[in-house]
């Protein structure tokens, strides 16, 4: 079994290393793989097992490991990938723009720039690219001889009208049309050479440009209806969208004449496997029982209990790939009481046992988190000493700030109205772990006299109560690339709700000097300057008690023994599988 | 036949007519009460299905997506405008367009039909196997035996399906390795899924036809069946059981529909597909077509199923009509 980096894993056990107080540790999605172990004898699994069934259902690894195998990557065979996340409606990112549509679209669709495990930007189907002074103009040099897979050849007419399809409202895009909102028009300065026009400089544009949501389509694919381009969006990667049986299957096939991998991939050429079957398994142990039967290669949307599992199994390894953007976290909602008050969103931080229960409940396999960011956000801040459990300096917050009286089932009151939080739940959203967590900060809120009344809704009644706000506290993720996600979801702009009732600044920040630093940021060019706008914008963020984090944005996959060299792109950290190859 | 067949058939025309009339109209009458429960019953919850129609988890909304997408589905229109809408279209048989699968309904709920009625078909005749087995070898064989059988058919009625699936993957999946936990293309898939099916319904049916082969042995034809020299064998083969079925004939209807409900948890686990998981995933999302016609499509098939079963009733009724001595002798 060879060590060398190549090969891209990150051994779940990684996640207990230390966390220094605000440092801020990037993970290493590139971890060398320790080598495999033979397994154990089957008849002693089968004790195990028989254990395990009597006791209720645990599910444990039971393969035995063939000892010698290749080293080198061999070409051909068919990798089953099991996805829990929904079926996409439609398979071009452009419409509409969540994550189940990058997972697969990561397998067929390019982008202009891609990201390093560093955060740095590197190229991809542009080679290079400059921006002008003012920051208002930027042009790319697109790579040589690139062709879609339907023959179109990729030149700058191509990326303008994947610019204008993006911005087009009858594609109904909504991630990528909000990334391109400050992008005005392009212009095709030679076959080679695209220039966009900004109205206000975006230093996060090549970061929103790295964005499966933002991928490069074949022009002519995207004359067709868009019915037709839901169906088998054409683009520039490594496998080509084959057939597509709904509520079963997505085939995809080897892209024999794929010339354009990113600036880290591992080989040139075509991709080693020949093609990817892409299933869809809602039920988690399902799917993890499928993995442990051989039926399928790679699962992902791991829970805590079957990631446990696996780390005990010998031939199942463990992909911790972290999305990127916000850290998952309970904003709280300073536009209205109780929480329009400092001291009683302290006091709630201070009230909910966090890390006790993220420990007991994801078992190891989600790390606590003291940022408004992801951790694989190179700037990201992290204050851990802001958010300690301290019962005893809750209730003396709330004392101070005029909640001192209990009613007769123990919670605070002021002027006759008991201190409620009332915290609507998204069951899409929050996996049971997370929904388990919220009832134990209940629970430890209760103590100090907090009414936490959680209620557990369908994403779209979920968004009508945050858009009547009718909530204290929420839960919700947000991915993005890059820290302008604190724009999104910080700045005063974010709590106008937007006709539909969407807005993303649930903690309803309102803050003058957080609203100019975040939009500086934003239009500055200079990196360190940027790197400390940012900095000062969350300390006024964390210091403002308008958010409590959890963990990073949850995001493991589980693999077969067979598969090798699969890695967890560095964009939003969807899988990739063009240097992969199945070693059975 | 006791009597010409012209005379019998002449007697029956009018109220055969009036009856099929009246079974017409009763179905009409279910499937639009149907249509109307599941229109209100889904969109009467608070939330926009424009949110939801475009609002996978992690992905942010324009308002002017929204507006498109309000547009275009009709979802602008005031709720009744959109219930009668919804009703014009069905009385055409036109389904309508999913919110969420950017396709029509009809030909979704049809390449989604012959994955569940096969499950449905399979594990109905494996629950008929089994209750049947398990009836007619734990009858008239002395109280244990009757105990035996009866407890396991109580265990089996009250296993739920999600436990049954997870405890039969893990026994047959994983430990065994012998069958798939998740559907293929040959029909290794279909075993477990059938089996979790058919166990908790075969310990309905075994009740109720232990319960009337009990009574038919106790009858006094058994007993001039007997006096003829028949054997025990004979007795249960040839006579008691053909009592015996009725009772389970006609919870075969009921079966059905408890079957396709059962669909939805077993297609989920085993990862097939289906009505019963196109079901779930449409409520998850709002999709009020979708939700609709995979009801209408069910209730339909339930009505279907339960003139069936009437009819197979009135063949296997041994007991004497006014047209003959048992519809089948």
């Amino acid at each position: 079994m060879r060590l060398d980096a190549s090969v891209f894993w990150t051994e779940s056990n990684n996640a207990t290393a230390g966390f220094p107080r605000t440092a801020f540790v990037k993970r290493d999605r590139r971890m060398p793989r320790p080598g495999i172990v033979p397994s154990s004898p089957r008849s002693a699994t089968f004790a195990v097992l028989a254990g395990a069934v009597a006791l209720g259902l645990a599910l444990t690894g039971c393969t035995t490991a063939t000892p010698d195998r290749s080293d080198e990557p061999a070409a051909g065979g068919t990798l089953t990938y099991a996805s829990g996340d929904a079926e996409p409606t439609c398979l071009d990112p452009h419409v509409g723009g969540n994550y189940p549509q990058a997972l697969v679209s990561s397998q067929f669709l390019e982008s202009l720039v891609s990201l390093d495990t560093d955060g740095t930007i590197i190229p991809w189907l542009a080679d290079s690219w400059s921006v002008s002074d003012d920051g208002l103009s930027w042009e790319f040099t697109l790579k040589d001889d690139v062709s879609f897979t339907d023959g179109t050849p990729l030149d700058a007419a191509a990326v303008q009208a994947n610019i204008a399809h993006l911005q087009d409202p009858e594609t109904g895009s909504s991630t990528g049309y909000l990334a391109l909102a400050k992008v005005t028009g392009t212009e095709a300065v030679s076959d080679s050479v695209v220039r966009f026009t900004l109205a206000q400089p975006d230093s996060a544009l090549l970061e929103s440009l790295a964005q499966p949501w933002l991928a490069i389509e074949s022009p002519t694919a995207l004359t067709r209806s868009q019915d037709e381009n839901c169906a088998a969006p054409v683009g520039t990667g490594p496998f080509i969208v084959d057939s597509w049986v709904k509520q079963n299957a997505i085939t995809l096939m080897r892209n024999e004449d794929y010339t354009s991998p990113p600036a880290d991939a591992e080989h040139a050429g075509p991709a080693y496997l020949e093609s990817i079957v892409w299933r869809f398994i809602p039920d988690s142990a399902s799917r993890y029982a499928a993995l442990q039967a051989g039926e399928v290669d790679v699962i992902d949307n791991a829970q805590p209990d079957t990631i446990s599992q696996a780390e005990s199994s010998d031939t199942i390894v463990h992909l911790d790939a972290p999305r990127p953007g916000a850290s998952n976290r309970i904003e709280l909602n300073s536009g209205k009481a109780p929480f329009n008050d400092a001291a009683v969103r302290e006091a709630f931080i201070r009230s909910a046992n966090v890390d006790d229960a993220v420990a007991s409940l994801f078992q190891g396999s989600a790390e606590r988190s003291y940022s408004a960011l992801s951790s694989v956000e190179p700037l990201g801040v992290s204050e851990p000493d802001l958010f300690d459990y301290d019962p005893d300096a809750a209730a003396e917050l709330l004392d101070g700030a005029g909640w001192s009286q209990k009613d007769s089932d123990g919670y605070r009151v002021k002027d006759g109205v008991r201190l409620t939080v009332v915290f609507p739940v998204s069951t899409n959203q929050s996996i049971p772990a997370e929904q388990s967590l919220f009832e134990q900060i209940q629970a430890t809120a209760k103590e100090t006299g907090f009414d936490v009344q959680l209620t557990k809704l369908d994403l779209s009644s979920w968004y009508t109560a945050l858009g009547s706000n009718a909530y204290d506290a929420v839960s919700a993720p947000y991915t993005k690339i890059g820290p302008d996600v604190l724009r999104i979801l910080f700045h005063a702009d974010g709590i106008t709700p937007a006709p539909s009732g969407y807005f993303a600044n649930h903690a309803q920040v309102n803050n003058p000097e957080l609203d100019s630093l975040l939009t500086e940021a934003d239009q500055t060019n200079d990196a360190d300057q940027r790197a400390s706008l940012y900095e000062d914008a969350q300390e006024l963020i964390l210091n403002g008690y308008y958010i409590l984090p959890l963990y990073d944005q949850q995001n493991h996959f589980l693999l077969g023994s067979a598969v090798e060299g699969a890695r967890a792109l560095p964009t939003v950290s969807t899988p990739a599988f063009y240097d992969a190859w199945l070693n059975r | 036949m006791a009597e010409p067949l012209t005379i019998a058939a002449r007697r029956g025309v009018r109220p055969r007519l009036r009856g099929l009339v009246r079974r017409i109209a009763g179905a009409v009458f279910v499937l639009w009460a149907v249509a109307t429960v599941t229109f209100f019953a889904v969109r009467l919850i608070p939330g926009d299905p424009a949110e939801a129609i475009l609002g996978g988890p992690g992905s942010q909304t324009s308002p002017e997506a929204l507006a498109a997408v309000r547009a275009e589905y009709g979802l602008d229109q005031p709720l009744l405008v959109q219930y009668l809408q919804q009703l014009g279209r069905l009385a055409t048989g036109d389904l309508g367009r999913s919110y969420a699968l950017n396709m029509d309904v009809g030909p979704l709920v049809l390449s989604q039909l012959g994955g569940t009625l096969v499950l449905a078909v399979l594990s109905l005749a494996v629950a008929w196997l089994i209750a049947l087995v398990l009836a007619t070898w734990s009858t008239g064989r002395g109280r244990l035996a009757a105990q035996i059988g009866s407890g396991l058919e109580i265990v089996a009625a009250a296993l739920p399906h999600f436990w049954l699936a997870t405890t039969l993957i893990v026994v047959f999946s994983i430990w065994a390795g012998v069958l798939p936990p998740i559907s293929t293309v040959d029909a290794r898939g279909l075993v477990l899924p059938v089996v979790t099916l058919a166990i908790p319904l075969a310990g309905f049916l075994g009740q109720v036809m232990r319960e009337s082969l009990t009574t038919a042995l106790e009858s006094p034809f058994v007993l001039s069946a007997r006096a003829r020299g028949e054997s025990d064998r004979g007795v249960l083969w040839r006579h008691a059981l053909r009592h015996a079925a009725l009772p389970a004939i006609s919870l075969s209807g009921w079966a059905f529909g408890s079957l396709i409900s059962g669909a939805v948890v077993v297609e989920t686990i085993f990862a097939r597909p289906g009505l019963g998981r196109t079901l779930l995933n449409a409520v998850t999302v709002r999709d009020v077509p979708v939700v609709v016609g995979v009801v209408m499509v069910v209730a339909l098939a339930y009505i279907l199923m339960t003139i069936v079963t009437d009819l197979a009733s009135a063949l296997a009724d041994p007991r004497p009509t006014e047209h003959g001595n048992g519809a089948l002798s």
